[in-house]
């Protein structure tokens, strides 16, 4: 039961990895989290986790991530220059006193201007820093079919308590979307929130006549599967083939080694 | 369901509905049926997530600390729902465990995947003590379980670290950061944490109130 691909990858979507060189992938983005490596290392290790994006043939996703990550990188520079320019003690304590409220004692512009660098500074690195997970996320949700994922995590000995559920998430998730248009369309039909804003106006009354409609078919739903699952030898023990061959190929091995080096060579700050 | 009738003692009560396929054994494992139900409510869950931080992120601009909050505030349901229809220990667990590895794989923090398999776990043990009847222990549950959406907001005090490593690197002094930002994390962290508990409370009465009104009149909890 493990066959539509996730997303719009089909069969004709370039080279792509293996789930578990992504997996990889995204471990590395995440460590790079983890060692606040300095901007040169971040901004390669970006541009290294963009490639296979591109070489999945994903050029729009790809594009728009370089040109947020970059106009970040432009934004903290900026404020790096700003809040070097105004006044190094003033400025901190203007940030407090506008913090409490107060009076913005002392020199006026260059220290407001200083305040904004650092704002924009705090929220261009705290985006950044985000951006390579976002990155390998977006490209592991993408360009991975449910059946590869399956397959891969069988192959790594997840339990079958795990494997099960996230197949299930991931089936449902289109289902959710259609009954919750199915609710919108009931809900105007007899006149009760039909407006734009008249979900937000009442958030009581619209949650709880959102999320019953959605729950009560949720275990109808559970139940339907339940059945079909069982029929199709779920329940059967021992262990499950799959209909995807998934396998670690050269460039698999070529990519997890590329993006590596430049990785340790930042964390051991030579680069 | 032409199920025969032998006696099954200690059955819960989530598991009276006549309209469940009966699995062969009910035992207090895990079954196939389970696993799907618990797959189902994690989807439903995953997207009260996804509209938390929608909420969260479009009230304040740095309101994403709130996201667990605002998650607790309106998962409420399908929580009580799920612990009605699963009812054995492990479900919470699981459910968490989902959740986390969604968060991972969508890119979020690798801390993430711990705290949503910690805190479910001791949510699951909670709800276990009143055997997943007594509403006093599911509350409590929910709360606890709660605070495994804590992982995606961590990262923000990460990056308050590397902004003042930044800082440090560029010549400012110790004092000047320290004032920058004592006020700022621990204020803020405490307001957050406050907040999930409030919210969890709510969230779970709420849940714990429609599960009565609509779910248990139509047999389904």
């Amino acid at each position: 039961m493990t066959d539509v691909p996730v997303g719009r990858s089909g069969p004709r979507a370039g080279l792509r990895l293996d789930p578990r060189a992504k997996l990889y992938l995204l471990l590395l983005a995440n460590l790079l989290l983890f060692f606040h490596v300095d901007t040169r290392g971040e901004a390669i290790m970006v541009a290294l986790f963009l490639l296979p994006l591109f070489a999945a043939g994903r050029w729009r996703n790809g594009l728009r991530l370089a040109v947020l990550y970059f106009a970040l990188l432009g934004l903290g520079l900026w404020s790096d220059a700003v809040t070097l320019d105004g006044a190094g003690g003033g400025s901190g304590g203007s940030l407090i006193s506008m913090m409490d409220g107060g009076a913005n004692v002392g020199d006026g512009t260059a220290a407001a201007w200083a305040t904004v660098g650092h704002v924009a500074g705090l929220l261009s690195v705290g985006i950044r820093m985000m951006m390579p997970c976002l990155i390998t996320g977006a490209y592991a949700f993408t360009t991975t079919s449910i059946s590869e994922f399956v397959c891969a995590m069988r192959r790594m000995r997840v339990p079958e308590m795990i494997v099960i559920p996230c197949m299930v998430v991931i089936r449902f998730f289109p289902t959710i979307a259609h009954d919750y248009r199915q609710i919108r369309n009931a809900m105007a039909l007899r006149g009760i929130a039909a407006g734009r804003f008249a979900l937000v106006r009442h958030p009581v009354q619209s949650l709880e006549f959102i999320i019953v409609p959605l729950l009560m078919n949720a275990t109808f739903v559970s139940r339907d599967l339940s059945v079909a699952a069982l029929t199709k030898g779920l329940g059967i023990a021992g262990e499950h083939t799959c209909m995807t061959v998934i396998r670690m190929r050269w460039f698999d091995w070529a990519t997890m080694a590329v993006c590596t080096a430049p990785m340790a060579l930042a964390i051991g700050g030579v680069l | 369901m032409t199920q025969p009738n032998v006696s099954q003692p200690a059955q819960p009560a989530s598991q009276r509905s006549t309209q469940q396929p009966a699995p062969a054994a009910k035992s207090s494992r895990l079954a196939i049926p389970d696993l799907i139900s618990i797959g189902i409510f994690t989807a439903l869950y995953f997207v009260c997530v996804c509209v938390a931080t929608l909420v969260s992120t479009l009230v304040a601009g740095a309101g994403t600390i709130f996201l667990p909050a605002v998650a607790a505030l309106i998962c409420g349901p399908v929580f009580m729902l799920s612990v009605a229809r699963v009812g054995k220990f492990g479900g919470i667990t699981v459910m968490g465990v989902v959740i986390g590895l969604f968060l991972f794989v969508s890119g979020h923090f690798a801390l993430s995947f711990v705290a949503s398999v910690v805190f479910p776990l001791a949510g699951d043990l909670i709800a276990r003590i009143g055997n997943y009847r007594n509403r006093v222990t599911i509350l409590i549950g929910y709360v606890v379980f709660c605070y495994g959406l804590t992982g995606p907001i961590l990262p923000l005090w990460f990056m308050k670290d590397a902004y003042v490593a930044s800082l440090e690197a560029r010549g400012k002094s110790a004092a000047y950061i320290n004032d920058l930002f004592s006020q700022i994390s621990v204020g803020s962290f405490f307001v957050a944490m406050v907040a999930i508990l409030v919210c969890g409370l709510i969230g779970g009465w709420f849940g714990q109130r429609i599960l009565k009104k609509h779910f248990v009149k139509a047999g389904i909890a």
